[in-house]
């Protein structure tokens, strides 16, 4: 009985803390960077919990200054043909690594999970090599297309789980009512998917948006950075103005954290498969 | 690319040319070869489906893996209308594999990172996972959309974040520091020792990795009957008991996974220690090996010597994945 009271008493007040200590060690980081793009006097603002006001002139600056705009809707264009491509593409590899029985299935499968450790930086100095032969730096159909390499196989992986959900038996009857294998796809298997298929697109959206080093290294002109390359040119030689660099870092995090939030229900079935029976 | 096009319209368009029609067979004389068409079609879909797949990754991922090998076996030089290499054999590895550098500063910055972000992030991805489990609803949700906060923020932003929380002189955690009297915040600069360097770094990566590890985990918690426990309790286990007999070889597949794919993933950090003031080259202390092998390629324009450094990095990641693969068969788990 003593044992019991004890351990609820420590249950009491520990948990609360440790609620607490989560919360400010996960959001903290965030809120700072919120309220900094917001303080006027972001610079002078040193360890003051509260912004010393509020004002958006740091978001017109990125915007009016230092075109934002583009970069933000580069990155949309470079995320938009990514998803697309990706979508197709891992759906139907996914279809069939999950619905057919083949020769070398698992060892697909296992390509598909070692190319998932190959290190960017392995990767970037062959392909700027190999897009520079192609005169395909400082495109974003270059960069898109190493985007739609660099999803794929997270893509399928996932996919490959939310396919396995759908029965056999709903094809079956789809074959036995006289529909060919594409006319089964399109009207069977396609809308049972199609929750998946979102949420892996999503997801294949944000690899792209947040993509550093081959932006980085492939975009040299200033008119086609990525926002995430685009917030670089706010560092000075000596000083930084922190303001126009929390704002812009704001406008590419808060897509991100909406859609992520949208999807990790779908989603998070999907990662722990990997790891957990389900 | 354009194989992975044709292919994928032919898909889409018309389906491949013979369509398997299941039901009852056609009583003619055809029967027979619509069954072996059918055979074929069963045979060849399912490659049909996956070769757009397997051009795009052969062709971006595993060629490029081919021409870095290459790479490091030639002097490579930019030159007007293309670029030349000229074969010099191991020349890159031994000068690499020789340099002090290397074993006095890039390899230890890399692996101990590694395993300090590894260990910490796992740590206290299980601890968050195991304070979820005990929560209520309300609660539970609130720390998961937190959570998922951190794990959405993109490397780049984030590690922008700390770096102006840590900035000399104006950053909160130096002017808070300064104002407790541990630091003078004129003339400290954490960023240009590499303790305090990878300090930083490690809690930027922490941040931006136990969100993962606490909900994995934090699913096969929930996989756990709470039988088991009730059962436990009847038998006369206490708390501790419990935790180490049901709940730890219940977890400990899915601890493995978290385990190695975080080891994985904090080898190759690089946006966070790029970014980071000194990270881009300026500061040879801080040199990570991924850092390393872009400097030398990008910077130095010397890309046999880079990509010598990336191949290195190659190897010990493709260790790592061959430990994890083998690790997912012989739990049989994954039903591949």
């Amino acid at each position: 009985m003593t044992a019991r009271n004890r351990t609820t008493l420590a249950s009491r007040i520990g948990l609360p803390v440790a609620v607490a200590a989560l919360l400010v060690f996960t959001l903290f980081p965030v809120y700072w960077m919120i309220s900094t793009a917001l303080d006027p006097k972001a610079l002078t603002r040193g360890s003051d919990v509260l912004p010393s006001g509020l004002s958006l002139e740091h978001f017109t600056f990125v915007f009016e200054k230092g075109n934002f705009g583009t970069y933000l809707l580069n990155s949309a264009l470079v995320g938009l043909a990514t998803i697309v491509a990706a979508g197709v593409l891992s759906l139907f590899a996914a279809i069939a690594v999950a619905r057919f029985k083949f020769r070398f299935r698992t060892s697909v499968l296992i390509m598909i999970l070692i190319v998932q450790m190959v290190p960017l930086e392995a990767l970037v100095i062959p392909l700027f090599i190999q897009m520079r032969d192609y005169d395909m730096l400082n495109s974003l159909l270059g960069l898109s297309i190493v985007y739609i390499a660099l999803s794929l196989p997270f893509a399928i992986w996932t996919l490959r789980g939310f396919v396995a959900t759908v029965p056999k038996e709903v094809e079956e009857a789809a074959y036995i009512d006289g529909a060919s294998w594409p006319r089964m796809f399109w009207s069977v298997l396609l809308p049972l998917v199609a929750p998946g298929l979102v949420a892996t697109s999503i997801f294949a959206f944000i690899t792209a948006w947040n993509e550093f080093v081959f932006a980085y290294t492939f975009m040299k002109g200033s008119d086609k950075y990525t926002a995430a390359v685009g917030i670089y040119q706010f560092f000075g030689e000596n000083s930084t103005s922190w303001g126009p660099v929390m704002a812009s870092s704001t406008l590419v995090t808060v897509p991100v954290m909406i859609f992520f939030v949208i999807v990790h229900r779908k989603l998070g079935s999907g990662l722990a498969a990997g790891a957990v029976k389900g | 690319m354009k194989d992975a096009s044709v292919v994928k319209d032919t898909l889409v368009d018309g389906g491949p040319k013979a369509p398997a029609r299941r039901g009852p067979p056609r009583p003619d004389g055809g029967a027979e070869a619509a069954r072996r068409r059918k055979r074929l079609t069963t045979l060849t879909r399912p490659w049909l489906l996956l070769a757009p797949s397997l051009v795009v990754l052969a062709g971006l991922l595993l060629w490029p893996l081919i021409q870095v090998g290459k790479l490091s076996l030639q002097d490579y030089e930019v030159k007007f209308g293309g670029g030349v290499g000229t074969f010099t054999g191991f020349d890159h590895y031994s000068d690499l594999l020789t340099g002090e550098l290397l074993w006095k500063t890039v390899l230890p910055n890399t692996v101990f990172f590694a395993v300090a972000c590894v260990g910490l992030t796992v740590a206290l991805g299980t601890l968050v996972a195991l304070l979820l489990n005990r929560l209520g609803p309300t609660w539970r949700l609130i720390c998961s959309i937190a959570i998922l906060a951190a794990w959405a923020m993109p490397a780049v932003t984030g590690t922008y974040v700390w770096i102006w929380l840590f900035q000399p002189q104006d950053g909160m955690a130096s002017q808070l520091a300064g104002s407790l009297g541990l630091i003078d915040p004129e003339t400290t600069n954490w960023f240009t020792e590499r303790g305090p360097f990878y300090a930083i770094a490690t809690l930027n990566v922490i941040h931006h990795g136990f969100p993962f590890v606490a909900i994995t985990v934090l699913a096969g918690l929930m996989t756990i009957p709470k039988e088991l426990y009730e059962a436990g309790e009847l038998d006369g286990a206490n708390a501790w008991q419990r935790f180490w007999n049901i709940t730890v070889p219940t977890i400990k597949p899915v601890f493995l996974v978290v385990t190695i794919l975080s080891t994985i993933w904090d080898f190759k950090v690089f946006t966070q220690i790029y970014l980071m003031p000194g990270g881009d080259g300026s500061n040879p202390d801080v040199y990570n090996l991924g850092v390393y092998s872009y400097i030398e390629a990008f910077a130095k324009n010397d890309y046999g010597a880079g990509a010598a450094a990336a191949v290195l990095l190659t190897v010990l990641l493709l260790i790592i994945t061959v430990v994890y693969i083998r690790t997912l068969f012989r739990q049989g788990e994954e039903e591949l």
